[in-house]
């Protein structure tokens, strides 16, 4: 953890290798059309030395900005093949980027000043929804979404640092049983809320195999009103028997 | 019956929870004309521009909407807890306006742009409703497709995508800031 901190801090002040060479281009006062390679891989490789250790995951972005910048500059001191073709500035994939991101910084500008006008007024769109509960538009979700709730779910489970000591067996059909239970007596079920209550790792894997049975037994329907939020279930209207 | 338009328009858009577009109040009155409702349309908006009232009605996404003035942010803030309410980081942002004006785009097109990977960002666009995903691209592993949505518009005060700022506007401030370039 320790070693990366000094890089962060750089971080911050620069979005990437496209800002950090931008900056140095405008504190080199040098012609974007015309960058001096040498010289600004130079400085670019002095800000990189500054820090003792480099994080390849996060920072592996930076060496390949300098591995461009050499490869450029190799290209440029290499003789062509032949003599006659015509080829182009190597550097110009460079100075498209660089323009390109320019202009999108500059946009940025403009977006936030928006932004911070925008901010100020507040429409009644922006409110916490309290539609009635029959009209919530719903999507029909698949397996896989359900899947990649419970992992949330799990996530959360392990940050709360809660251990139990627990010697309980837990069957797929007992514990079916009792979320189909919990459906008659509940109307529905709300998939967040169940699995916090779930008192261990075990239980919660054996309830959510079991909810995807039901699934797939179409005893029961799930829905999720958008991305990102809890899954609701309820018994399929021919299985309320 | 002109000031009855204007106060059915009135309770039109407070009833619109997406802003309401000229063609769809012009559609639900029939029984007017258009020339009467884009008049009524005006006066009101008018009406509600001035200094006592604290709600004004604004064009976004192009279409009215009602919104507090800008005096009552505060309140609006202590009322609502303060939702919300964080401005964009600027990794955020930068990767916004790259899919503004790049979309439709991938994730490896974004992080190509902007030199620096765009996963997490797209994860906190999405979750703002900012972005979505409108499909996936027929190519090698078919990446998944981004586009800004309609609360994007609004977030910003545009109308349409056209009124993103514009290449001279861009300049305008590439001469203030990169003066000496």
């Amino acid at each position: 953890m320790e070693r990366s901190e000094g890089y962060q801090i750089k971080l911050e002040v620069f979005q990437g290798p496209l800002d950090l060479l931008l900056f140095l281009i405008k504190k080199k006062k040098i012609d974007i059309h015309d960058i001096p390679i040498a010289s600004i891989t130079k400085e670019y490789l002095k800000y990189l030395d500054n820090k003792k250790n480099i994080n390849l995951e996060r920072e592996s972005e930076f060496l390949l900005m300098a591995a461009l910048l050499i490869h450029i500059k190799s290209r440029i001191l290499l003789p062509r093949e032949s003599p006659d073709e015509e080829e182009q500035d190597p550097r110009k994939i460079l100075v498209d980027r660089l323009l390109d991101y320019k202009n999108i910084k500059a946009a940025c500008k403009i977006l936030r000043e928006k932004e911070e006008k925008q901010i100020k007024k507040w429409k009644r769109k922006n409110l916490p929804k309290s539609v009635p509960f029959q009209e919530i538009e719903f999507m029909e979700l698949s397996l896989f979404d359900v899947a990649e709730v419970f992992f949330k779910l799990m996530k959360r489970q392990e940050k709360s640092h809660i251990k139990f000591i627990t010697g309980k067996d837990f069957s797929v059909k007992e514990k079916k049983q009792e979320i189909i239970n919990y459906l008659k007596d509940n109307h529905y079920l709300d998939f967040f809320e169940y699995f916090s209550k779930q008192e261990t790792v075990e239980e919660s894997m054996v309830s959510f195999f079991c909810l995807l049975e039901l699934i797939s037994e179409r005893m029961v329907t799930a829905v999720q009103e958008s991305l990102f939020q809890t899954i609701k279930v309820w018994l399929r209207s021919e299985s309320n028997t | 019956m002109k000031k009855n338009l204007k106060n059915i328009i009135e309770a039109l858009i407070f009833m619109s929870i997406d802003p309401l577009t000229l063609d769809k109040i012009k559609d639900i009155l029939k029984e007017f004309s258009d020339k009467e409702i884009e008049h009524a349309v005006e006066e009101l908006i008018d009406s509600y521009s001035e200094d006592k009232r604290a709600i004004s009605i604004i064009k976004a996404s192009g279409g009215y909407l009602f919104a507090t003035k800008k005096e009552y942010d505060e309140y609006m803030k202590r009322l609502l807890k303060d939702e919300k309410k964080q401005k964009l980081t600027r990794e955020a942002l930068e990767t916004l306006s790259t899919i503004a004006y790049h979309q439709p785009t991938t994730l490896a097109e974004i992080s190509a742009i902007r030199g620096v990977d765009a996963t997490h960002c797209l994860k906190t666009l999405l979750e703002k409703k900012l972005i979505k995903i409108v499909g996936r691209k027929k190519s090698p592993g078919k990446p998944l497709i981004y586009r800004t949505t309609k609360n994007f518009l609004i977030y910003f005060g545009l109308n349409s995508l056209e009124e993103l700022p514009s290449k001279e506007e861009i300049e305008k401030i590439l001469e203030e800031k990169y003066g000496d370039n």
